[in-house]
């Protein structure tokens, strides 16, 4: 399948939107899911972003941006997947073994917004020496353009002309990389779940991550019902938890004994 | 709140209400290396400032002091440029000093709760049910997200309405419920995260053990063992990996890759 020009448009004005976004309103949060689903829409092939996407979502389970650091751009990764799995029709985990290295590759980009953003800055503050309120009002909204250009070049730019080398990388695909490939987009998911067992308290809701794991791998409950289950067990905690902190505010002296029993104490 | 419009340099509901907005708008817009987030607080600020100083050197003294280093969860920001503004009304310029300490000191602690609950555990819970359902060509827990992602673009509209009212003592008043609930949410998220393991981690041992005339598929032979054997040992070996030093998530992405790429030539995964 050809990309119209209208979908190369729609894609590139999507990605500088999705960006926005991420760093406003954030309904669409910087999550692939999303990415996939709406490039998808755009393509006129939802299953196909839906299932890249989703696949890239479960591999960054627990990336976030802290503090500004720069993480991969999957979103990104998602919307140029998602067109070459359709475009080229060699399937989803073509289009996830695509976004990856466009998603490493924008880390770059993201820097470069971030750091652009100094000089604009630097503006702000001289409008204030001035006392310029249309001044610092300008140079504030700049910024917005840092952040499109730094999704909607790329997008617009592979776009255009990544079909012809998306071509050439098909046709010349050996067999061990396309099974590769596929091993990978399999397994790609295990990484955002080893992300965010780093992230979480792992050690001391051991009992959880088990439970949770022999709902599913023994007795096949689908995820909204392990998420009801997490749910019951979860309103249990609560309650618990805000027994004892009223018990603490009752009963000073005694709480101590009754947390050590609780092994409540981390670390 | 009428008679916060009889003095002039009362804030009304709607000051606060826009202050909301202006904060979800520009919090990182402009966001950069040196200041962070400070140019976007400046800008939600904005109004407020021209409102409340007259004298045009206390407005400039208030914008250099609201330019500052700042850096906090952006859904929880609007806490803080609550209590800041309440702060700002109630004691004027002579404020200055005391906005300075008190963003600094409210950025980490909320920091602290706002990159938890929006950062890691939202997206854990919700995310991992989209994505479970969106491998199964569902849609429905993308929407589902959305909805919880828009849920919580409204709750931001009220942030600074709260931490006007309630002043700094909220983030001490509501912290045990805070505990309470991040401890419910993070049970919740590894529960979830426990049977994402065993479902959406695919990986098909294509190897075969042959003994003499019986050959025996490797795939079932770790089933009996247990279902989900390999999807755990993958999430394990990835999970001691990241411990290790200079290792880094990206890294461990390249090396799943390039790892999946040996195992199928030599035939294990397929």
């Amino acid at each position: 399948m050809e990309i119209q020009i209208w979908q190369i448009i729609a894609l590139t004005i999507l990605s500088a939107i999705l960006i926005w976004d991420s760093i406003s309103t954030a309904i669409f949060d910087a999550k692939p899911i999303f990415a996939g689903i709406l490039a998808g829409i755009i393509m006129g092939d939802v299953a196909t972003g839906l299932a890249v996407g989703a696949t890239l979502q479960l591999m960054v389970l627990g990336v976030g941006t802290y503090g500004g650091s720069s993480v991969p751009d999957y979103i990104t990764g998602a919307i140029i997947g998602t067109v070459f799995a359709v475009t080229s029709g060699q399937g989803i985990e073509f289009g996830i073994g695509l976004a990856v290295p466009v998603g490493l590759l924008m880390v770059n980009l993201d820097v470069l917004a971030r750091f652009t953003n100094v000089y604009f800055a630097k503006r702000v503050e001289a409008a204030i020496e001035r006392l310029d309120y249309a001044g610092i009002n300008r140079n504030v909204w700049y910024g917005v353009i840092p952040w499109g250009l730094s999704r909607a070049l790329p997008v617009f730019i592979m776009l255009i002309f990544g079909e012809n080398i998306v071509n050439i990388i098909v046709n010349n695909m050996p067999e061990w990389l396309t099974g590769g490939l596929n091993v990978a987009g399999g397994l790609l998911p295990a990484v955002g779940i080893a992300i965010l067992l780093r992230y979480l308290p792992v050690k001391k809701y051991i009992s959880y991550l088990l439970i949770g794991f022999f709902a599913a791998a023994y007795l096949a409950i689908p995820m909204f019902g392990v998420a009801i289950l997490g749910v019951a067990m979860a309103v249990i905690e609560f309650k618990q938890n805000i027994k004892d902190s009223q018990k603490v505010v009752v009963a000073n002296a005694g709480v101590s004994q009754e947390g050590l029993l609780d092994g409540e104490y981390e670390d | 709140m009428e008679n916060m419009k009889t003095n002039e340099t009362k804030l009304t509901k709607k000051d606060i209400n826009s202050l909301s907005k202006r904060w979800i708008m520009s919090s990182q817009i402009t966001w950069n290396y040196e200041k962070q987030m400070a140019v976007g607080y400046l800008w939600a600020m904005l109004p407020i400032i021209r409102k409340l100083y007259k004298d045009p050197e206390q407005q400039k003294e208030m914008l250099k002091t609201h330019i500052q280093f700042f850096n906090t969860t952006p859904h929880v920001g609007g806490f803080i440029c609550g209590i800041d503004a309440a702060t700002e009304e109630y004691e004027g310029y002579k404020a200055k000093e005391t906005v300075k300490g008190l963003k600094t000191g409210l950025m980490g602690p909320f920091a602290g709760v706002g990159d938890t609950l929006f950062g890691v555990l939202f997206p854990t819970i919700f995310g991992s049910i989209a994505a479970y359902m969106g491998q199964e060509g569902n849609m429905i827990g993308a929407i589902i997200w959305l909805l919880v992602n828009i849920s919580i673009l409204i709750f931001r509209t009220f942030t600074a309405g709260i931490g006007y009212k309630e002043g700094s003592k909220i983030i001490t008043s509501a912290k045990d419920k805070l505990d309470a609930l991040t401890a419910a949410a993070t049970l919740l998220g590894i529960t979830v995260v426990g049977a994402l393991i065993a479902t959406v981690v695919r990986a098909n041992v294509t190897a075969t053990f042959t003994s003499g005339e019986i050959s025996v598929n490797g795939q079932e032979i770790l089933n009996q063992i247990m279902p989900g054997l390999v999807p755990a040992a993958v999430v394990g070996l990835i999970y001691w990996l990241l411990g290790r030093k200079k290792m880094s998530s990206t890294k461990a992405i390249v090396f799943v890759m390039v790892f999946s790429i040996l195992l199928h030539v030599v035939g294990i995964l397929g």
